[in-house]
């Protein structure tokens, strides 16, 4: 039996390698649309913060020219436009969009920040004082980051007011309130916030459409195997196989088998070459190995189960790549559809996709452990759908 | 009228199939939906808060982060708990708070606070708005510590000072405001902007998808027999022709109408938006054409529309909006005007965000009517030989 299988499984691959729709919809169609994800989603990983803020500064005194000077001339990507009145910033900040949409980057500023006369001195003083900053509408992050550099800065001087009244009551008397403030912000945070999310498990953007555009081709490319089972069976090469000492079991594992090896290829020329393209970071071999090995037994009993139920092989087709493209997206293989929350975020959990996703990212962790779940949900999927499939299929096979 | 009578043939026989109902009707609106939902889930970011004290300093962080607009903080309990829930997408951010937050504080020692975000450009920012409330709290603390190091009290003792001086001082204070013309897609509601990304995707797609059907009637030699009759090839192109383009105008209707009626999408002008459809699904139709003309097995065709019609589709900025584009990178955003897609997203954004009318659309219009002429062109030249053969 096993002889007869390999040997039918042989004869497809064969076929399969003649036939060029097979590369097309394997690799061809797969990667390239890794690649077009990979060109579009790469800048993003690269992307660099880069804005120009005018500054007005008409105090000019010691407690401006900090923020100006070493604040903002520190942070990085932020070029500074100095001007000497508030209507040069503000005919800065005040753009028109261009018709292709987006500002016109020459001559703007995403943000115009003012000090006030006597800035300075007000700040030392008990007397309010206000910092104005006036964001170009056509950058909103750009405008918005400059506020909250300036709001950080107020809040600083604040905490630095209060220290200094904290201290002379303290003392019962009047210090360098300059000189102090200076020591003040120099005091360490006693709070500091930690960035942690470069730890977590997450897939980058162009690892996401790689895999994504891989698991959405498999459940196409392992089609061709199984449906050729109906192809053969209509054409009547099937009634002659299986008039010769061949099992219908036989006949069923090698299909299976032929499909299984295409998908199988399909998978790993894409994990090798996105890799090493477009720098998607799939994680360890092993366990992407055993994530592919899980979603080819899915994408086999899916198509098993809807070829098992289709009269031909033309409709058997069609209702694959029908449940392909839905189960595609509700798992998640286009949009990170587990920012839909609600129903929409659980859906995904229903589709082999889903737990394909989720798998790689968890893998994140360089821990195998955590992709057992993920790989049993997978089999799951496959045995399930493909005991019945495989159970119809072999009935259809009576001569 | 032949040519009519050849597109009936080929409309009917297209929709007998089931499955294409599915992907012309169901599948964009099931996406537009998809979109939406995932659009409308994001607009209000979760931030999951866990704190292992409960004293009095981690209740108040609590309580500023809860007043901070543009975002929703939410208690957490388990710090893996949170970091998994930041990582399967429930939250946008989570800041851990370590336990002991304040009787360290008070002890003069220091605290880290964990932060984590979930990665993507959407929650970008969220990282500084915590930070400034963190150092908010924090004032206090740093200047009971100055004032002790430098010898003026005891930690307590300036602690109780600056809390009164903090309440009696006013703060150096921001005035922000805004200039300038808004940001391209501000003007756009939920589903605006994907329903106009997907009509752009769909039509091109499925319309790509029917250059198989062209491939079949070779293959089964219709077009041969067709010819015996006094059918001039020139009949038969504009029949097959005139199928893709009422299908992709059926398609376009509907997903117009359909995102109208269920999710409220603004198009802007009808008769605009009626004419970008028309003229997107001429270039549709010829771009069918020309990969009818040059591919000859329907499957092979089946696997390349697919890639084309989505690989366009991410390029010319169906996927992630033309103006997310710019943003990224200029080379992107050029290549993008390579594809007509993204000129027909020019039409229709700027009917809708610039109340445009038809006059102010028509370099846009002229642009893609020019795609179909070459493609249209190309294809008859090489359809008059492969059609008959």
């Amino acid at each position: 039996m096993v002889g007869a299988a390999w040997t039918i499984a042989r004869k497809d691959l064969k076929q399969r390698l003649r036939d060029r729709s097979a590369y097309i919809i394997g690799i061809v169609a797969p990667l390239g649309l890794a690649l077009v994800f990979g060109f579009v989603l790469n800048p993003l990983s690269g992307y660099e913060f880069d804005a120009t803020y005018a500054v007005a500064d008409l105090d000019g005194g010691p407690v401006s020219r900090i923020f100006v000077d070493n604040v903002l001339t520190n942070a990085e990507g932020i070029e500074v436009v100095e001007v000497a009145s508030v209507a040069e910033a503000e005919a800065l900040v005040d753009t028109e969009v261009t018709p292709l949409g987006g500002a016109d980057d020459t001559n703007t500023a995403d943000a115009a920040i003012i000090f006030p006369v006597g800035f300075s001195d007000d700040v030392q003083s008990e007397r309010p004082v206000t910092i104005r900053v006036i964001g170009n509408q056509g950058s909103e992050t750009d405008a918005g980051i400059a506020v909250a550099l300036v709001e950080g800065y107020a809040s600083e001087l604040t905490s630095v007011r209060v220290a200094v009244a904290t201290v002379e009551n303290l003392v019962g008397g009047e210090v360098d309130r300059l000189a102090t403030g200076v020591e003040v912000l120099q005091t360490p945070n006693p709070v500091t916030l930690r960035d942690d999310t470069a730890s977590t498990k997450q897939l980058d953007g162009v690892t996401f459409y790689a895999a994504g555009m891989a698991i959405f081709f498999l459940f196409f490319t392992v089609q061709s195997g199984i449906t050729g089972l109906l192809e053969e069976r209509r054409t009547g090469t099937l009634a002659r196989l299986l008039s010769s000492p061949i099992t219908r079991a036989s006949v069923l594992a090698g299909k299976m088998l032929s499909s299984f090896v295409v998908g199988l290829v399909s998978m790993v020329v894409l994990f090798v070459a996105t890799t090493f393209a477009v720098d998607a970071d799939w994680g360890p071999p092993i366990g992407v190995g055993l994530l592919i090995l899980a979603a080819i037994v899915a994408a086999l009993g899916i198509v098993s189960l809807l070829a098992g139920f289709a009269r031909s092989a033309e409709q058997a087709a069609a209702t694959g790549s029908m449940v392909g493209m839905v189960l595609g997206f509700l798992g998640g293989t286009f949009f990170d559809v587990s920012q839909a929350g609600g129903i929409l975020a659980t859906l995904r959990f229903a589709t082999p996709h889903g737990w394909f996703m989720q798998g790689l990212a968890d893998l994140r962790s360089d821990d195998l452990g955590v992709i057992v779940v993920p790989v049993l949900a997978m089999v799951a999927f496959g045995v399930v759908t493909g005991a019945i499939g495989l159970a119809r299929l072999r009935k259809g096979l009576l001569p | 009228m032949k040519p009519v009578a050849i597109a009936r043939v080929n409309l009917v026989r297209f929709f007998r199939d089931r499955s294409a109902i599915f992907s012309v009707f169901l599948l964009p609106m099931l996406i537009v939906l998809l979109l939406g939902a995932m659009q409308g889930g994001a607009s209000v970011p979760k931030l999951g808060f866990v704190s292992a004290a409960d004293d009095a300093l981690t209740s108040e962080l609590l309580s500023i982060l809860q007043g901070v607009d543009g975002f929703e903080a939410v208690e957490i309990d388990g710090e893996d708990s949170a970091v998994r829930q930041v990582e399967r997408g429930g939250l946008q951010a989570a800041v851990i708070v370590p336990a002991g937050y304040e009787s360290t504080l008070r002890s003069g020692g220091d605290v880290e606070i964990r932060l984590v975000i979930r990665a993507g450009q959407e929650v970008q920012g969220i990282g500084e708005v915590i930070g400034a409330v963190i150092t908010r709290q924090a004032t206090l603390l740093r200047t009971a510590r100055f004032a002790a190091q430098k010898g003026a009290g005891t930690f307590d003792e300036a602690l109780a000072v600056a809390e009164v001086a903090q309440v009696a001082l006013p703060p150096v204070s921001v005035e922000a405001t805004i200039a300038g013309e808004p940001f391209v897609l501000a003007g756009l509601g939920q589903f605006d902007i994907f329903a106009q990304g997907m009509l752009v995707l769909f039509i091109f797609l499925t319309t790509l998808n029917g250059a198989a059907n062209l491939i079949q009637s070779r293959q089964l030699g219709v077009t041969r027999r067709m010819y015996s009759t006094p059918t001039p090839v020139r009949t038969m192109l504009a029949g097959e022709a005139l199928s893709r383009f009422s299908i992709a105008i059926i398609q376009g209707a509907f997903i117009f109408i359909g995102t109208w009626l269920v999710f409220g999408v603004d198009w802007g002008s009808p008769i605009g938006s009626t004419l970008t459809i028309i003229a997107f699904a001429l270039v549709s139709t010829s771009a069918a054409m020309l990969l009818g003309a040059l591919v000859s097995n329907d499957q092979q065709a089946g696997g390349i529309s697919t890639a084309l019609g989505l690989g366009l589709a991410a390029l010319g900025g169906c996927m992630f909006p033309l103006a997310v584009l710019e943003m990224l990178s200029d080379t992107v955003y050029r290549v993008a005007h390579v594809t007509p897609h993204a000129w027909a997203l020019e039409a229709f954004q700027a009917l809708v965000a610039e109340d445009a009318g038809v006059a102010d659309i028509a370099g846009f219009l002229l642009i893609l009517v020019g795609y179909a002429a070459v493609f249209g062109v190309l294809a008859t030249w090489r359809l008059r030989k492969v059609l008959v053969r």
